[in-house]
């Protein structure tokens, strides 16, 4: 899968630690995150790093839901989590939709964007993730915590 | 997204309905606010401040002042720890 590249070296330590297909509903998605801060948790990362983590996936999920399966609870998002014994966590977050085209410009804290009542999910999640990569045009979310 | 988003939308727009443009949201139990939610309180404060009003947020954790102020949003609101004062200051 493009992106992993950046696990290399621990790539073989690297294991799935979850990988659901969840229908595309908010009850799913809080669902889904909280088995996510579970795993976390258990992994013992630092509180902080799980926040960071868990609102990173809360808003790659909701990008899924809504602009992937159109708020349809019929579709399927696929949610994959991996770590390895460095506390590395890798998200993948996949989607049925067409992909979307990323602007990987647009600042929502600057003018006139600021006021805006959306459009900061990405943004969020490149700033609280260290690396964050698209695959299958824009349908696919692969984000990095190190 | 979903109840707690949702939530938070029901009650700002009974508030702000009922032609009461000052709100203090009390955010002592939201561990984190996801960007729905960033959105909603940026556009309530719009509405609020159209109407002469303002919003200020009462005790934000630690990770959700971060997560405004990431998004650049952290210095529209007056952060208070006294709900007391904070109502009182609208009167």
């Amino acid at each position: 899968m493009a992106g992993e590249s950046t696990f290399d070296g621990a790539s073989s330590e690297r294991r799935e630690l979850l990988n659901v297909d969840l229908p595309a509903t908010a009850d799913a998605v809080a669902d889904v995150s909280d088995k996510v801060a579970a795993i976390l948790l258990d992994l013992g990362i630092p509180e902080e790093k799980q926040l960071e983590i868990s609102l990173a996936l809360q808003e790659a999920l909701a990008n899924a839901v809504v602009h992937g399966c159109g708020n349809d609870s019929s579709k399927k998002v696929r949610c994959r989590l991996d770590g390895d014994k460095q506390g590395r966590i890798l998200i993948i977050v996949s989607d049925p939709g067409p992909g979307m085209e990323v602007n990987p410009t647009l600042v929502p804290k600057l003018s006139p964007n600021l006021y805006q009542d959306h459009g900061r999910g990405i943004y969020l999640i490149r700033r609280l993730m260290d690396d964050v990569k698209f695959e299958r045009g824009g349908s696919e979310i692969h984000m990095w915590k190190y | 997204m979903g109840i707690a988003v949702d939530g938070l939308r029901q009650a700002m727009e009974e508030v702000l309905g009922s032609g009461g443009p000052y709100l203090v949201i009390n955010l002592h139990e939201v561990p984190m606010i996801d960007s729905s939610g960033i959105g909603l309180l940026v556009k309530f404060l719009t509405l609020a401040k159209e109407r002469g009003g303002n919003i200020k947020l009462l005790n934000p954790s630690k990770f959700a002042i971060q997560t405004l102020k990431l998004v650049g949003v952290l210095n529209l609101f007056e952060v208070v720890d006294d709900e007391e004062k904070a109502v009182a200051s609208f009167r």
